[in-house]
C-alpha cells in the first residue's frame, strides 16, 4: 500500500481548498491557453502541474500568481474562499521561484532575500535574523553566501536563494516555474527530494509546473496532467501511472503498450507488466497473447527492454527486470518469434479523447 | 608554401601580431587626426598671438589666466548648467521612450527607426526648422493666436528656454538608444519577481528597472553631457548674442577676434569640465561591482 500513502495525505488535507479553479479560461488573440480549467488545490499539499510545452500549465501557474488575468467571462480563481480577480500578485500571499530563478543581479544573496520583507517595512534586528533563518532553512550558510553576488554562485546555490527567497515571507503557496529545469541531473535528484521535504516541513502548499513526468511522480502529491490547455487527468502519481485516462496520459507518464481491448476499445499496458515466452514456451494461465518478432534488446542496468515486433508491423516493448538473464543461454535473441502476453486485469481500458 | 598561407601561420603563432594588425589602421587614423591637431592646439594655447590669425612663437600663460576672468568662467558656468539640464531633460523624457520600445515586441523596429529617422536630415537644417517653430510669427505663436490662448505673441526664440529645446531635440536618440540596450537586456522575470515580493510599480522602477539600466543610463548621460558642453550651432542659431555658449566663444577666436592661443586655451578648459565628467561617470558606473552584462 506504500505508494498510495500520499492519497490518504491529499484525502486528510483535502477538507478545505486553499485555492480553487473554477472553469477559468484564457485566451492569447486566437489562441486558448487554458480552456475551462476547474481544479481545486488543497491546503499543504504538493501539486504538480503537468504537460508538454505550450499545454498551458505555466499560464495557469501565472493565473495563479496574478500575472495574467482570466477572459472575460473566463471562470473565477479563488484563493482562501474569496475571488481572486484583479488581485495583484503581491496581495495574494504567495511567494514564487521562477524557471531562471530571476534574483536580482545587482543585489547581493542577503539583499535579495532581504527585498520582500523591505517592502513589508520589517527593519533593523528581525530583518536581519529572518534573512539568516531563511537561508539556513534551504541549508545555505549566511556566514559564507550573505555577502555574494548571484553572479557568485553555482545553479543549484542559486536555486536555494530564490527559494528563501520566497519562503522568508512565509507564504501561504509556493509557485515553482520548472525550478530544477536548469541545474544538472544529480543535483535535481536531491532538489526533488529537498522541495518534498520543504513542503512536509513547513506546511505550505506547493504548485508545482513541470514537463518532466519523473519529477512530477518523485515529488507530487498529486498530479494535475495538462494537454491543449485543458486537464486531462487529476490524481495522485499512483493512480495517475495505474489509471491513465486516455492515450495522452498512458504516453506521456511512462510508457505504454497500445493495443486493441474487447469491444474494440483501446487498452494500455506497462511495459514492465508484459510478459515475454520464448519459441515454444507458453505463457501463464490466463494471460492475453500476441505472437511477434524480437526487433532488439537493450540493455539498462536494472532493466532490459525488449522491443518486439508484432503482426501489421507494430512494435510493443517488454521491461523485464535484469535478474541476470544475459549471462544464461536465454531461448531468445533478436531475430526469435516470441510470445507477449499480459494478465486482462494489467490491461488500462482508455477513453477517448 | 603560399604567401597568403605563410602570414596565416605567422599570425596563428603569435596573437598579439592579429591584434595589432587590427588596431593598426584605426590607430594611425586617430593619432593623425586626432593626437597630432590636439598637440598642435595645445602648443597654439601657450603660444604668442599672431596679428592676423595664427601663432606666434613664445611661451605664456596668458591665455589660461585670462579664460579664468569672471566673464569667461560665467560662460563656462553656463555652458555646465545648460548642458546638464539637456541631459537631465533627455533622461526624463528618453527613459520612458526607450522603456517601451524594449517592451514592444511587435513595433520594436519601427520606433527604432523614428528614434534615429531625425539623423536623416542635417543637424543644420533641423535646428533653423526649430526657428520656424519658435519665431514670434511661428507655429507655436500662430496656433496659440489662433486658439485664443494669448494674444500677444511670447517670446520664444533667443531664450534659454529655446536653446534647451535645441540641445534636447539634437541629442535626444543619443540618450534613447544606450538605455534601450540596457533595458532589452533586463529579464522581465525580475520585474515579475519583485512584484511577488511586494514591489509597488515605482518601487520596482526604482529598485530594480533604474539600477539595472545604469550602464545604459550612464552612458546616455555622457552622449548628450559631452557633445552638448561643445555645441555651438544651437545656441548660435537659437539663442541669438545673449546666451552664448563655450562653442561659440572657442569659434569666435578662431574666426572673427582672431585670437587663436586664447581659442585654444578656451577649448582645453572645455576639455578639463568633460574630463571631470568622464572620470565621475566612470566612477558611479564602477561603484557597484555587481552591474550586469
Amino acid at each position: 500500500m506504500l505508494p498510495y500513502a500520499p492519497a490518504r495525505r491529499y484525502l486528510r488535507l483535502n477538507s478545505v481548498p486553499l485555492a480553487q479553479f473554477l472553469r477559468v479560461s484564457k485566451s492569447f488573440g486566437a489562441i486558448r491557453a487554458v480552456d475551462a480549467v476547474s481544479f481545486d488545490i488543497a491546503r499543504g499539499e504538493f501539486l504538480s502541474l503537468l504537460g508538454p510545452s505550450g499545454c498551458g500549465k505555466t499560464t495557469t501557474l501565472r493565473l495563479l500568481a496574478g500575472f495574467e488575468e482570466p477572459d472575460d467571462d473566463g471562470g473565477d480563481i479563488r484563493i482562501g474562499g474569496i475571488s481572486a480577480i484583479g488581485k495583484r500578485p503581491y496581495d495574494r500571499n504567495l511567494g514564487m521561484v521562477f524557471q531562471s530563478y530571476a534574483l536580482f543581479p545587482h543585489l547581493s544573496v542577503e539583499r535579495n532575500v532581504a527585498f520582500g520583507l523591505e517592502r513589508r517595512r520589517v527593519r533593523g534586528a528581525e530583518l536581519t535574523r529572518r534573512v539568516a533563518d531563511a537561508l539556513l532553512a534551504v541549508q545555505l550558510d549566511p556566514k559564507e553566501f550573505a555577502g555574494r553576488r548571484p553572479a557568485e554562485l553555482s545553479g543549484g546555490q542559486r536555486q536555494r536563494v530564490a527559494l528563501a527567497r520566497a519562503l522568508v515571507l512565509e507564504p501561504e503557496m509556493l509557485l515553482l516555474d520548472e525550478p530544477l529545469g536548469a541545474i544538472d541531473e544529480k543535483l535535481r535528484r536531491d532538489m526533488q527530494l529537498e522541495l518534498r521535504q520543504l513542503n512536509r516541513k513547513l506546511g505550505i502548499t506547493f504548485v508545482h509546473v513541470t514537463h518532466d513526468q519523473d519529477e512530477a511522480l518523485t515529488m507530487s502529491d498529486r498530479i494535475a496532467v495538462m494537454h491543449r490547455g485543458r486537464i486531462v487527468q487529476l490524481g495522485t502519481p499512483a493512480e495517475i501511472y495505474e489509471h491513465p485516462r486516455t492515450r495522452f496520459v498512458a504516453t506521456f507518464i511512462g510508457e505504454s503498450n497500445l493495443f486493441d481491448g474487447e469491444g474494440g476499445a483501446r487498452v494500455a499496458v506497462r511495459p514492465e507488466r508484459m510478459a515475454l515466452a520464448g519459441p515454444g514456451e507458453p505463457l501463464p494461465d490466463g494471460y492475453r497473447s500476441l505472437p511477434g518478432t524480437i526487433d532488439d534488446v537493450i540493455y539498462q542496468g536494472e532493466m532490459l527492454r525488449v522491443l518486439v515486433r508484432l503482426e501489421g508491423n507494430r512494435q510493443c516493448v517488454v521491461a523485464l527486470r535484469n535478474d541476470g538473464q544475459l549471462a544464461r543461454p536465454l531461448p531468445w535473441a533478436p531475430g526469435s518469434a516470441v510470445l507477449v502476453g499480459w494478465k486482462p486485469e494489467d490491461a488500462r481500458p482508455l477513453e477517448e479523447e | 608554401m603560399t604567401l597568403r598561407r605563410r602570414i596565416l601561420a605567422a599570425l596563428a603563432r603569435r596573437p598579439a601580431l592579429g591584434t595589432a594588425t587590427l588596431l593598426a589602421p584605426g590607430g594611425l587614423w586617430l593619432v593623425l587626426f586626432f593626437v597630432v591637431p590636439m598637440l598642435l592646439m595645445l602648443g597654439a594655447s601657450v603660444m604668442q598671438r599672431g596679428t592676423y590669425g595664427g601663432v606666434e612663437p613664445g611661451f605664456t600663460l596668458e591665455h589660461y589666466r585670462r579664460f579664468l576672468d569672471p566673464l569667461y568662467l560665467q560662460v563656462l558656468w553656463r555652458t555646465i548648467v545648460w548642458a546638464a539640464l539637456a541631459t537631465v531633460a533627455c533622461l526624463l523624457l528618453g527613459f520612458p521612450v526607450a522603456w517601451v520600445i524594449a517592451a514592444s515586441r511587435r513595433h520594436r523596429s519601427l520606433l527604432l527607426f523614428l528614434v534615429v529617422l531625425p539623423f536623416w536630415t542635417s543637424f543644420l537644417v533641423r535646428t533653423f526648422a526649430m526657428i520656424f517653430l519658435l519665431r514670434d510669427t511661428g507655429v507655436i505663436n500662430s496656433a496659440l493666436l489662433a486658439l485664443g490662448v494669448i494674444r500677444e505673441p511670447i517670446a520664444l526664440l533667443y531664450t534659454p528656454f529655446a536653446v534647451l529645446s535645441g540641445l534636447v531635440y539634437g541629442f535626444l536618440p543619443f540618450m534613447v538608444l544606450p538605455i534601450y540596450a540596457s533595458l532589452e537586456k533586463l529579464d522581465p522575470a525580475l520585474l515579475e519577481a519583485a512584484e511577488v515580493l511586494g514591489a509597488r510599480p515605482l518601487e520596482r522602477l526604482a529598485r530594480v528597472a533604474i539600477p539595472l539600466a545604469r550602464p545604459g543610463i550612464i552612458a546616455g548621460s555622457l552622449l548628450v553631457f559631452v557633445p552638448a558642453m561643445g555645441s555651438f550651432l544651437t545656441s548660435d542659431l537659437l539663442g541669438g548674442a545673449k546666451q552664448v555658449m563655450i562653442g561659440n566663444l572657442v569659434q569666435n577666436q578662431f574666426t572673427t577676434a582672431r585670437n587663436w592661443p586664447f581659442g585654444a586655451a578656451a577649448s582645453f578648459g572645455v576639455m578639463a569640465v568633460v574630463l571631470v565628467a568622464v572620470m565621475v561617470s566612470l566612477r558611479l558606473r564602477d561603484r557597484d561591482p555587481g552591474r550586469v552584462r
